[in-house]
């Protein structure tokens, strides 16, 4: 099976802080990787360093096979890779709707003259624009909030229309940044089952960091525990909450 | 039961420009007015409602980059200069001292927006790379090497001091600069460029609508929100910001050339720092980021000083008796209405229209 993103010995160094020492993983084309580790430990960098937001000091990071050390955000974004932030980054003085239509930004191909011409052809890629966006609203079952300004909107709501603006770009790859976090039980149920749809249904591959390890376990099929920046295991769910290092480092910590 | 006024059917009608019929007839009725205006208003007042049409469009070309796309601009003004200069070398009278080549208006009009949009073109790998403050001083850079340019390049624009003649109102061949008339009706060269200037508004201005309901305005306003999110949705930030730079360009360079053209000759001193900064300060009065501000901003500007004036005039008082003259006044209401704007109503004389119009939509049933 391919490889949807590949490490190979990245390192990424903040003056004295290693953020991300050495790790090396595959996550394969198809499966709910998840990364799981302490505060600090460097999963928000890897994150960060997929995307391209972060140059890694040293090694190599593959997107399908393509090394992406000297491409910029947008160009790793036009290779299927789509994210969300740990800490809410929408656009909040606009519409539910116009933020999930800036995510289906690279599915609409007219140029800056045509926009201000309005032609024949902006109106259909609109239109096929607001398609994609009300397929998204619906399946996130959002639909109540299609004209509200984001500022308006609840936390629990906000996350799941960054999800929403993320699916918007149709991505091969999904990187969720602790999706789940700062909510309560039944709202990383939802979440949780949108992920499993996310993944099933629409057959993306997803990178999943979150803190909740009972999601984490209960929806992951492969996992890698970090620490410190560095990688302490990788391997099934089920085997890394058996894992002693994983126990001590990170179980051990967050309880 | 009557029908529900709001209820839409496509997605194309929930975003048209006029989603209901009263707001059709309004611009049309407006638009029509503003036409039989020029048949029935004294020259004074035909030249002052052109030029608060050309600064509305010199304006709008200074929000899509700023108020849009959020990139600090101080130096709108130079690019107004440019297409002031373009219309003026093409359109223009050659003389002993300054170079023209008496074109059509059809010829000069797009040049002038085009070859200030491409200079924007030129300099945006430099405005590109930066945000902010290094912008702003960036920026503000280019404004003294305008100026530098404009008093130096004395056989395009005549030098400090002198300065030269605009362009030539001939269009289509037909020469207009002594008016036109039409059976026994004379037209005259005013009113012709307030309807040029009419004409050239409402496109420009549907242009500026269609480009804040298209992904072009989208991916400005994204850069403008969070330019790290942007990147991440697939945005080539470059890109973008240069596009915006470039429209903006274009919209003061048309602006500048029938600017000159209706005063008919220009100084080069008159792009300085301060010329700049008042496009600023229109886009900010007006409401930022918003189709109409710089519209409203623009004759608020022009119009505001003239009724300052028509009122001490007719007030019989003198400048002794005021002790500072309509100038002074005029000055210090508008500075006093930056600051006003800044810190009570963001989204500027738009910002108020929005909450009177939306307060007389629900009239009588105000809630
Ligand atoms: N831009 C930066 N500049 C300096 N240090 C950074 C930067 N980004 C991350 N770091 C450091 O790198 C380390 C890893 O941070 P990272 O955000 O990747 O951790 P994390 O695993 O996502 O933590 P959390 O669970 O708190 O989100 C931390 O020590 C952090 O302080
Ligand atoms: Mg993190």
């Amino acid at each position: 099976m391919k490889n949807a993103v590949e490490f190979v010995n990245v390192s990424l160094n903040f003056g004295g802080v290693k953020a991300l020492d050495d790790i090396s993983f595959e996550v394969k084309e198809g499966s709910l990787f998840s990364i799981i580790g302490p505060n600090g430990a460097g999963k928000t960098s890897v994150f960060n360093c997929v995307n391209g937001i972060y140059r890694p000091t040293s090694g190599e990071i593959k997107i399908y096979d393509q090394e992406i050390a000297d491409l910029k955000p947008d160009k790793i974004a036009n290779l299927g890779v789509s994210r969300t932030f740990q800490n809410i980054e929408l656009f909040e003085n606009m519409t539910t709707l116009d933020n999930i239509l800036i995510g289906a930004h690279k599915h609409i191909n007219y140029g800056p003259v045509t926009s201000m011409l309005r032609t024949k052809k902006v109106k259909n890629q609109e239109d096929e624009a607001r398609d994609i966006a009300e397929d998204v609203i619906d399946f996130l079952e959002i639909e109540e909030h299609r004209f509200s300004y984001i500022l308006s909107l609840p936390y629990g709501i906000q996350k799941r229309i960054e999800l929403g603006r993320a699916l918007a770009m149709k991505p091969k790859v999904l990187l969720l940044d602790e999706p789940a976090a700062g909510m309560n039980n039944e709202e990383t149920e939802d979440i949780a089952r949108f992920i499993l749809d996310i993944h099933e249904e629409l057959g993306v591959t997803i990178i999943l960091v979150d803190h909740d390890m009972n999601m984490v376990m209960d929806i992951a099929t492969d996992v890698i525990v970090m620490d410190f920046g560095k990688k302490l295991f990788s391997g099934s769910p089920s085997d890394a909450a058996k894992d002693q290092s994983v126990i001590e480092a990170y179980l051990g910590v967050s309880d | 039961m009557s029908k529900r006024p709001d209820l839409f059917t496509s997605y194309q009608k929930e975003i048209s420009i006029f989603p209901n019929n009263t707001q059709k007839f309004w611009f049309v009725t407006l638009l029509l007015s503003s036409i039989y205006i020029c048949f029935i208003a004294s020259d004074y007042w035909i030249i002052l409602i052109t030029n608060a049409l050309l600064v509305s469009i010199a304006a709008w070309g200074l929000n899509i980059v700023s108020g849009l796309a959020g990139q600090i601009n101080l130096a709108h003004g130079v690019f107004v200069g440019i297409g002031t200069y373009t219309s003026a070398v093409l359109g223009g009278v050659a003389t002993r001292s300054v170079i023209g080549f008496e074109m059509d208006l059809l010829i000069w009009l797009p040049l002038s927006g085009i070859v200030a949009a491409l200079i924007g073109v030129l300099i945006s790998p430099i405005a590109v790379r930066l945000k902010g403050l290094n912008l702003g001083l960036v920026t503000l850079a280019f404004v003294f090497i305008g100026s530098h340019f404009f008093s130096n390049l004395t056989f395009i624009t005549g030098g400090s001091g002198l300065g030269r003649k605009s362009a030539k109102l001939n269009i289509l061949g037909i020469d207009f600069n002594s008016g036109y008339e039409i059976g026994n009706f004379l037209i005259q060269k005013n009113q012709i460029l307030y309807l040029i200037s009419l004409l050239v508004t409402v496109l420009l201005g549907l242009g500026v609508k269609n480009l804040v309901r298209s992904k072009t305005g989208r991916a400005f306003a994204a850069i403008r929100d969070r330019d790290i999110a942007a990147e991440a949705l697939g945005i080539n930030l470059f890109k973008y910001k240069a596009t915006a730079l470039a429209i903006s360009c274009f919209y003061g360079g048309v602006a500048g050339a029938l600017l000159t053209t209706t005063f008919g000759g220009v100084e080069p001193g008159t792009f300085n720092l301060l010329y700049s900064i008042l496009f600023i300060a229109i886009v900010i009065i007006g409401g930022a980021g918003t189709v109409l501000g710089p519209l409203f901003g623009a004759f608020f500007y022009v119009l505001f000083p003239a009724i300052i004036q028509y009122v001490v005039l007719s007030s019989n008082l003198s400048e002794q008796d005021l002790l500072i003259t309509p100038q002074q006044i005029e000055r210090i209401i508008f500075g006093l209405f930056i600051i006003l704007f800044l810190i009570f109503e963001p989204r500027g004389l738009w910002g108020i229209w929005f909450r009177l119009r939306n307060y007389f939509k629900a009239w009588p049933f105000s809630y």
